[in-house]
C-alpha cells in the first residue's frame, strides 16, 4: 500500500494565498466603512439605511464590514443556467471554468468585403451562429451591438439575434430595467415560463457600475429588479489602473472588490439569497496611448487573483480573455489571446468572457473568436494534467514493445490517444510540402476560411414558430414605446 | 455485393483484427476467390479507411489497425492468390539506410503500404547499398523506399542509387525517398523517381507507380 500519497489531478495556479486575500478583502471593507461610495437611486438609497449605513450628502453611502459580512453569508456559491435549449448547461461552481464571448462591440470587419464597419442585425446573428458551432465556447455574449435597429430597444433586437443563432445560454446586457424587463419575458417565452426560469434561468444580466466607486440609477435599478425576479446578476466594475482605479496592482484589486460588495449588499438587501456573480475587468490605462488595455498581461494578473478571491468567498467569478489591443487578426492577436486564455483557465474562474475582442473592444472579431476555440482547446488540454495510474504509467506496454520496438501498432496506444492527444483542427502541423500544397495557407487564412464556412453552412437549431411570433410581438410592443426616438449613427 | 464481403469490408474499417480470419474462411466457404475477397472486400475497407484519415475521422494508430485486419485476412489468401496466380498490388523493399537507427518512420510507411495491398519486404535499419541491391535482385519488387531522419545519411540514399544503377537493376524499379531532412529536390538531385512527404502520401505515390 501506499501512503501519504497525494495526487495533483490538475495544474494549479494561485496568486495571491490566504493571508493577502484576507488584506485585500479587509481594505475593500475599510474602503466602504470610510470613504464610502456614491449610489444614486432612490429604493437603494433606503435599503442601505434601513440596515444601517450612514448617508451623508444624500447619495454618499457608507457601509459597516458587518452588512458586507452578513451579504457574503447568504448570497449563493453556485448557480446554474441553460439556453433556449435546456440541455446547455453551465454550472458555475468552484474549480468549473467556462468560456465565452463578449458583448456590444461598435465595430466589425466585414467578414466578405474587409470594410471595417458598425455592427448589426445579422452581424448579432452571426456572431451567435459562429459561437454556437464552437465545441470550446459554453455561453454567449452578443459580441457586437444591433445598430440598425432603434436605440432604445436595441437590446430586445440583440436578445433576438442571439436567440436565433444560438442555443446556449447568454449572459445579457440591457438598456435599463425595462429592457432587462422585456428580455427576461422574452426568456421565459422562450424556455416555457417563469417556473422554469426559477429552475434554471436561461440568462445573466451583466450590470456595470462606474469606478470609482459609483452606482449610478440605471445600473441599481437593474440589479434591484434581477434580485427580485431571480435573475442572476454580474456586479462588474471596470476600473481602470492609472485613471478610475490606482496605479497598483492591489489598488485595483481593494476598490474592485469594493464595488463589487456594494452591489452584493444591495441584492442582498433586495432579496436574501439574490445570485449574483463577482466580477471587474480589471486593466490599465495604456500610458503611451490613453487605450483601455485588453490586451495587457496586467488584465490577466489582477483577474486570476480577483478569482482567488472569488474563491476565498465562495462566489461565482466572471473574468476576462481571448481578447487583444490588435486591430486584426495577427501576431498580436494571437499572443494576447493565448496567454488571457491560459491564464485565466488556470485561475479557474468561472464565466471568462470577452473571447473576440480585437481593438480593445472596439471590434467583435468573428476570427479571433474561431482562432480562440482552437486556443481554448488547447488550454484545457493543459489544464486536464497527467493521469497518473498503473494504466496510463504504461509499465506492461513498454515491457511488450520492449527495446527498439513501436508503439504505434499496440493496444495501449489504441486505447489512449485519442482521450491523451489532443487534437488540432486549424493548427497546421503538417510538413512544408504538404502545407504548401494545400496552398501555403497561414493560420489567418485558414481561420477566415473557417469562419465563412459557418456563416454560409452552419445551421442553430431553430425556435419554434409559435415561439418566434410571441418574441416578436414583445419587441414590436417595445419599439411601439419608443417609436421616434434615434437610431445610432450608422457612419 | 455479397453480405460476407460488406462484412469483411466493415471489419477492416473498424478494424476488428481478431474477426478477419473468421470471415476470410466464411467468404472462401461461400465460393468465393482470394482474388474477389482481395479486390472487393480488403481493398473497399481501406480505402473507405484512406478516406476518412484524409478527413481527419481517423488517426494513424486506426489506420494501422486496419492495416493489420487486412493482413489477418491476407495471411490465408496469400497462399492461394500465389496459386491462382493472382498478384497483390505490387512489392516493395523498405529500408531506413546506412548509418542510420531511425525506423519509426520507415515502420509507418511499410505499414501504410501493407494496408494498401503491398507486399513488404522490411529491410529494417542501417542498410547498407549492396543490402538493397542484394534485395532487388532477390524480390523483384516493383518498388525501392528509402527512409533517413539524419542530413549526415541522406547521402547514402544517394550512394544506394548509384549502387542499383552500377549493378544493371536502376530500370527495374522505382525508387522513392522520405524522411525529415529530405526534400523533393534532393530526390530529383540524387536521380531518385519520387519524395513523399509523409507515409499515407508514400503509399499513394506507390500506387501511382504500379498503376502506371
Amino acid at each position: 500500500m501506499r501512503v501519504n500519497y497525494q495526487t495533483n489531478v490538475t495544474p494549479r495556479m494561485q496568486v495571491v494565498s490566504t493571508d493577502q486575500i484576507e488584506q485585500i478583502v479587509y481594505a475593500a471593507m475599510d474602503v466602504l466603512q470610510n470613504t464610502g461610495t456614491l449610489v444614486y437611486q432612490q429604493e437603494a438609497l433606503e435599503l442601505l439605511r434601513d440596515a444601517g449605513c450612514v448617508i451623508k450628502d444624500e447619495n454618499l453611502v457608507f457601509i459597516p464590514a458587518a452588512l458586507v459580512e452578513n451579504s457574503l453569508r447568504s448570497a449563493p456559491s453556485r448557480i446554474v443556467i441553460a439556453g433556449r435549449n435546456r440541455e446547455k448547461r453551465v454550472a458555475l461552481e468552484k474549480n468549473r471554468i467556462f468560456y465565452g464571448t463578449g458583448s456590444d462591440c461598435p465595430f466589425i470587419i466585414d467578414p466578405h468585403t474587409g470594410q471595417r464597419r458598425r455592427y448589426t442585425f445579422e452581424d448579432v446573428y452571426r456572431a451567435a451562429k459562429i459561437a454556437d458551432a464552437l465545441p470550446n465556447i459554453d455561453f454567449h455574449m452578443s459580441l457586437g451591438l444591433t445598430s440598425d435597429v432603434p436605440i432604445g430597444t436595441y437590446d430586445r433586437h440583440q436578445l433576438y439575434a442571439m436567440m436565433r443563432g444560438t442555443s446556449k445560454p447568454f449572459v445579457i446586457t440591457a438598456n435599463d430595467r425595462e429592457g432587462l424587463s422585456d428580455q427576461y419575458e422574452m426568456a421565459c417565452t422562450a424556455i416555457g415560463g417563469v417556473d422554469e426560469w426559477k429552475r434554471l434561468p436561461m440568462f445573466v444580466v451583466y450590470i456595470e457600475p462606474s469606478s470609482p466607486l459609483s452606482n449610478s440609477v440605471e445600473a441599481v435599478e437593474k440589479l434591484l429588479f434581477s434580485a427580485e425576479r431571480d435573475i442572476p446578476a454580474i456586479y462588474t466594475p471596470c476600473p481602470i489602473s492609472g485613471a478610475t482605479a490606482p496605479a497598483t496592482m492591489a489598488g485595483v484589486m481593494v476598490q474592485c472588490l469594493a464595488e463589487f460588495f456594494t452591489g452584493l449588499v444591495i441584492s442582498q438587501l433586495k432579496k436574501k439569497g439574490a445570485a449574483v456573480i463577482m466580477g471587474g475587468v480589471t486593466s490599465l490605462l495604456d500610458m503611451a496611448t490613453t487605450v483601455l488595455s485588453y490586451g495587457a498581461p496586467e488584465l490577466s494578473l489582477i483577474s486570476a487573483a480577483m478569482t482567488n478571491v472569488a474563491q476565498y468567498l465562495k462566489l461565482p467569478m466572471f473574468s476576462t480573455a481571448g481578447c487583444s489591443d490588435a486591430k486584426m487578426l495577427d501576431q498580436q492577436a494571437a499572443i494576447e489571446a493565448a496567454i488571457s486564455i491560459a491564464i485565466a483557465g488556470l485561475s479557474g474562474a468561472n464565466l471568462i468572457h470577452d473571447v473576440g475582442y480585437l481593438e480593445s473592444g472596439l471590434h467583435g472579431s468573428y476570427d479571433m473568436l474561431v482562432m480562440s476555440n482552437e486556443i481554448i482547446g488547447m488550454v484545457k488540454r493543459i489544464l486536464r494534467g497527467v493521469t497518473v495510474d498503473a494504466d496510463h504509467l504504461a509499465v506492461e506496454a513498454i515491457e511488450r514493445v520492449g527495446p527498439g520496438g513501436h508503439f504505434l501498432t499496440d493496444d495501449h496506444t489504441l486505447q489512449h490517444f485519442r482521450s491523451e492527444f489532443w487534437m488540432p483542427e486549424l493548427l497546421d502541423r503538417s510538413n512544408w510540402d504538404v502545407w504548401e500544397a494545400n496552398g501555403s495557407k497561414t493560420l489567418r487564412e485558414r481561420v477566415h476560411e473557417r469562419v465563412l464556412d459557418l456563416i454560409e453552412n452552419y445551421q442553430p437549431e431553430p425556435i419554434p414558430a409559435e415561439i418566434d411570433s410571441r418574441l416578436k410581438l414583445i419587441i414590436a410592443r417595445a419599439d411601439e414605446l419608443h417609436e421616434g426616438e434615434e437610431q445610432i449613427a450608422l457612419v | 455485393m455479397s453480405d460476407t464481403l460488406v462484412q469483411i469490408s466493415n471489419a477492416v474499417i473498424e478494424g476488428r483484427v481478431k474477426d478477419a480470419p473468421g470471415l476470410t474462411h466464411n467468404a472462401l466457404q461461400a465460393g468465393l476467390t482470394a482474388k474477389d475477397i482481395l479486390d472487393k472486400g480488403l481493398m473497399p475497407g481501406m480505402d473507405v479507411v484512406g478516406a476518412e484519415f484524409k478527413k481527419g475521422k481517423k488517426f494513424v494508430p486506426e489506420v494501422l489497425l486496419s492495416a493489420r485486419t487486412m493482413q489477418a485476412s491476407l495471411d490465408i489468401l496469400k497462399p492461394l492468390l500465389a496459386e491462382a496466380g493472382a498478384k497483390m498490388t505490387g512489392k516493395v523493399v523498405v529500408g531506413t539506410v546506412k548509418g542510420d537507427l531511425h525506423d519509426i518512420g520507415k515502420n509507418l510507411v511499410g505499414m501504410m503500404l501493407e494496408g494498401s495491398g503491398f507486399e513488404v519486404v522490411d529491410l529494417g535499419k542501417d542498410v547498407a547499398p549492396e543490402k538493397f541491391v542484394d534485395a532487388v535482385k532477390k524480390e523483384k519488387p516493383n518498388i525501392v523506399a528509402m527512409s533517413a531522419l539524419l542530413t549526415t545519411t541522406m547521402r547514402s540514399m544517394g550512394h544506394t542509387v548509384t549502387a542499383l544503377k552500377e549493378a544493371g537493376l536502376r530500370d527495374a524499379v522505382k525508387i522513392m525517398i522520405g524522411g525529415a531532412p529530405v526534400t523533393a529536390d534532393f530526390a530529383a538531385q540524387i536521380g531518385a523517381d519520387a519524395y513523399a512527404p509523409n507515409a499515407p502520401a508514400a503509399a499513394e505515390l506507390a500506387k501511382k507507380f504500379v498503376s502506371a
